[in-house]
């Protein structure tokens, strides 16, 4: 279970997030939508240890991700909205870095690199250098990256983008999969489509506020009574802050 | 023309704009460089003053030697300013997200290639200048010299500074055509060969020893102040570090019309090369820019997959942890070619430096005083190099990290641990070095100065690491990707200038104890050891204490956001 109590963060007098509080069940799906700059990638980064709260807990499974960082972040697969990587090392190469952050014995790694480069069909240029890949096969290293060792949350931050319409739809099939056997996924997106589409559950955030926080079918709901135009809802739902 | 006022006004916005955040940290942050940049300035003013001083009243070398020996010391500086500028100006010219952004909006290369020029000569050679400056502010007050003298001084040295960037600008140019021509590798290993060559040739033809020799000779028959140009070697007169030594001098002898030649080359030189410079960079900048994109594609699809020594898949002894962090660390390093080619730079001049001292004989034997002073001078000159690979190689190790941080920061990595693993092979390559230097320069003193210098040595090392390695923590710049423009940024000239303060406090504490000894050796007398111990132990605390400080600085800067 991943829970935020009162959660803030203050960039100087700016308030990014503001108290929030969401509770997100074990293999939910969770959608974090919101638009540009309503604070999503900064929870996300206050969840993987990136940024510091200014006031307020994060738990995952019950433990405070600021007090026992090492454990939760064990329990973390961390996918940022920006894929940066290290140019001068090929894929498999960071894959083996990743896997050796995480404490995993060289043997179970090698097995767990050869199922990823296959789930995610980037054997063809898995040893060229990352300098020489594109934003998409950048993206598919990450995620490559956030399951080498078998986390029980996988946060993901925008994780359509730069994706080819086929690697989208492995990535969408992937984290169904995986929440599908017991793993959270905590997605922040602003794609209304993916959302609808896979999702369990939804948030909404603007200007550092949960506008709307309910499972996926209250949202159809909703919907309907905007005459099935999602886009039309959250726009509305947004403006409305 | 009104296209680069454009670019240049929103280069210098979004500059300003970064550098004058208000929040208290950055005021704090801000008033704590200017004093150091105002107390180095001081330092590099007296320090030059007194330099001069001890150099014609203590040694009496004379005028001439004086000023020949600050030509050399110019053909260094020359030579330092143009190779950095090589390095830095491939990665500003070919390898800048500005320089692609800019390429696709009708902006003709020949712009880019302007502005990214004075761009780049600016940034990486503001320390150096600044240096210098000072440094010139000091001989100038020692010889009295007037207001215009000092501006007649800089008249010829801003020219000078500008013809070694232009130069070096060059060349790059004329690497990149012929790197496309015969291979990246062999142009660099024969730049390479070159320079060292230039620098062997340099000082085997206008040897220090001979010209010393050459001129001891005369005397008391001429004055050691008169300029003996028939003792220098034809070619070293038509070097612009000889036109400056020679400007400096003339001024000091007030020789307006001597002067007025000097000056004169050294402006057509500078206003040449530049010419040049951007004359090719007009005809060849884009064809090169073009040509480069085009050689890196090659070879990366020409790269075989060969299995590295440090790679990922072989079995190590290590834990996985410290294994991932340091193999990574290796194999960015050996991956990067700009990071290469400056180790062996400054390994050849480690080289050189052992070789010069391991083979140096006490100048004024009998002259205990003196004996101390080129001691310590000699130390002084080992703790410059040790401070120097610490911030080229030290400084930047945080910032390297780079945007793809992320990863270990969310990982579950301990701070410490992470700091251990980043430190341990540079650290202990630079110790060895240290020792190495320590050893070379000191085993003709005997055991006892030996042990004792190498104690304080590894200390001094250790504490210049860890200043180095907190002030690139305070300093970091995650978006800089090329460590020789960090080591050069205003973070890394103000860690710079603390290790200067650290050292000027071991030599204090070093003087009475070498002189003592120096003067037990000369009057046959006993030497009490506890003198020894006197120095080492608040060097040892002081030293303790800078290490703690610095690396706790360095773990708080990792708990900063991200």
């Amino acid at each position: 279970m991943l829970e935020f109590k009162n959660l803030e963060k203050k960039f100087g007098n700016f308030v990014a997030v503001n108290k929030i509080n969401l509770k997100i069940n074990k293999g939910e799906l969770f959608g974090f939508l919101g638009p540009n700059g309503a604070g999503k990638t900064t929870t996300i980064k206050m969840i993987v240890g990136l940024l510091s709260p200014t006031s307020g807990t994060i738990f995952l499974d019950n433990i405070d991700v600021w007090q026992k960082p090492l454990k939760t972040k064990m329990k973390i697969g961390y996918i940022p909205d920006q894929p940066f990587l290290y140019d001068k090392l090929t894929g498999r190469e960071y894959l083996y870095f990743s896997g050796g952050l995480y404490n995993i014995a060289k043997d179970v790694l090698k097995v767990k690199i050869d199922e990823q480069i296959e789930l995610l069909k980037i054997g063809s240029w898995i040893d060229k250098r990352t300098e020489e890949y594109s934003q998409g096969m950048r993206q598919r290293i990450v995620i490559a990256s956030a399951f080498l060792h078998d986390p029980d949350f996988i946060i993901v931050d925008e994780p359509m983008i730069g994706l080819d319409p086929q690697s989208a739809f492995l990535v969408k099939r992937l984290f169904e999969d995986k929440s599908k056997n017991g793993i959270t996924i905590f997605m922040s997106t602003h794609s209304l489509n993916v959302v609808e589409e896979i999702c369990t559950n939804v948030s909404i955030i603007n200007k550092g506020n949960i506008i709307f926080s309910d499972a996926i079918d209250r949202l159809h709901d909703l919907k309907k009574e905007k005459n099935n135009n999602l886009e039309e809802l959250f726009i509305q739902l947004t403006n409305e802050e | 023309m009104k296209q680069i006022i454009h670019i240049l006004k929103y280069k210098l916005i979004s500059y300003i704009r970064l550098e004058s955040r208000f929040t208290f940290g950055y005021f704090v942050k801000n008033i704590g460089s200017g004093l150091i940049y105002f107390a180095f300035a001081v330092g590099a003013f007296f320090f030059s003053q007194n330099l001069i001083r001890f150099l014609l009243v203590d040694i009496h070398i004379g005028l001439f030697l004086l000023h020949e020996f600050i030509s050399m010391i110019f053909f260094i500086f020359f030579m330092s300013v143009n190779l950095g500028n090589i390095i830095v100006s491939y990665s500003t010219l070919y390898k800048s997200d500005e320089v692609n952004f800019l390429l696709t909006k009708p902006v003709s290369p020949s712009k880019i290639f302007f502005l990214k020029f004075l761009d780049n000569y600016f940034y990486s050679s503001s320390t150096m200048i600044m240096v210098l400056l000072s440094m010139l502010a000091g001989y100038a007050f020692y010889f009295k010299i007037n207001v215009l003298g000092f501006l007649l001084l800089l008249l010829n040295f801003f020219p000078f500074m500008f013809s070694a960037g232009s130069l070096g600008v060059i060349i790059l140019l004329i690497i990149i055509r012929f790197a496309n021509r015969y291979g990246m590798r062999k142009v660099f290993a024969a730049l390479g060969i070159s320079y060292f060559l230039i620098i062997l040739i340099f000082f085997k033809i206008n040897s220090p020893l001979s010209l010393v020799n050459s001129i001891m000779k005369q005397n008391p028959f001429f004055s050691r102040d008169t300029y003996f140009a028939e003792f220098l070697p034809p070619i070293v007169k038509w070097l612009p570090n000889n036109w400056l030594s020679q400007s400096a001098y003339r001024i000091v002898k007030n020789d307006i019309s001597g002067l007025i030649g000097f000056t004169y080359m050294q402006i057509a030189l500078s206003v040449l090369l530049f010419t040049v410079a951007l004359y090719l960079g007009h005809k060849w900048y884009f064809k090169t820019w073009l040509l480069n994109s085009k050689m890196t594609a090659d070879q990366n699809a020409n790269r075989k997959k060969v299995k590295s020594f440090f790679s990922f898949e072989k079995v190590s002894i290590l834990k996985s942890q410290t294994e991932a962090i340091i193999k990574r660390d290796l194999l960015l390093f050996l991956r990067e070619s700009s990071q290469v080619i400056h180790s062996i730079v400054l390994l050849f001049l480690i080289v050189i430096f052992v070789l010069s001292v391991s083979g140096m004989k006490f100048v004024g034997f009998g002259n205990f005083y003196l004996q101390t002073i080129i001691y310590l001078s000699v130390f002084l000159f080992n703790l410059f190099f040790i401070s120097t690979l610490s911030l080229r190689f030290i400084f930047p190790l945080i910032s390297l990290e780079g945007l793809a941080f992320w990863k270990l920061k969310s990982a579950p990595v301990k701070a410490n641990n992470f700091i251990k693993h980043k430190l341990i092979v540079i650290s202990t390559i630079i110790l060895i070095i240290s020792a190495g230097l320590s050893f070379f320069s000191n085993y003709k003193f005997g055991f006892l100065l030996t042990i004792f210098s190498l104690t304080v040595t590894l200390f001094a090392a250790a504490a210049i690491i860890s200043i180095n390695f907190g002030m690139g923590g305070i300093f970091s710049n995650y978006k800089e990707k090329n460590a020789i423009r960090l080591s050069s940024s205003q973070g890394a000239t103000l860690s710079f200038l603390s290790n200067i303060v650290y050292m000027l406090f071991l030599i204090v504490m070093l003087f009475k104890p070498v002189s003592e000894l120096f003067l037990s050796i000369m009057i046959k007398k006993y030497f009490d050891l506890t003198v020894f111990l006197q120095a080492l132990i608040p060097i040892g605390i002081i030293s303790t204490i800078i290490i703690y400080t610095y690396l706790k600085i360095a773990y708080r800067s990792l708990q900063k956001d991200f």
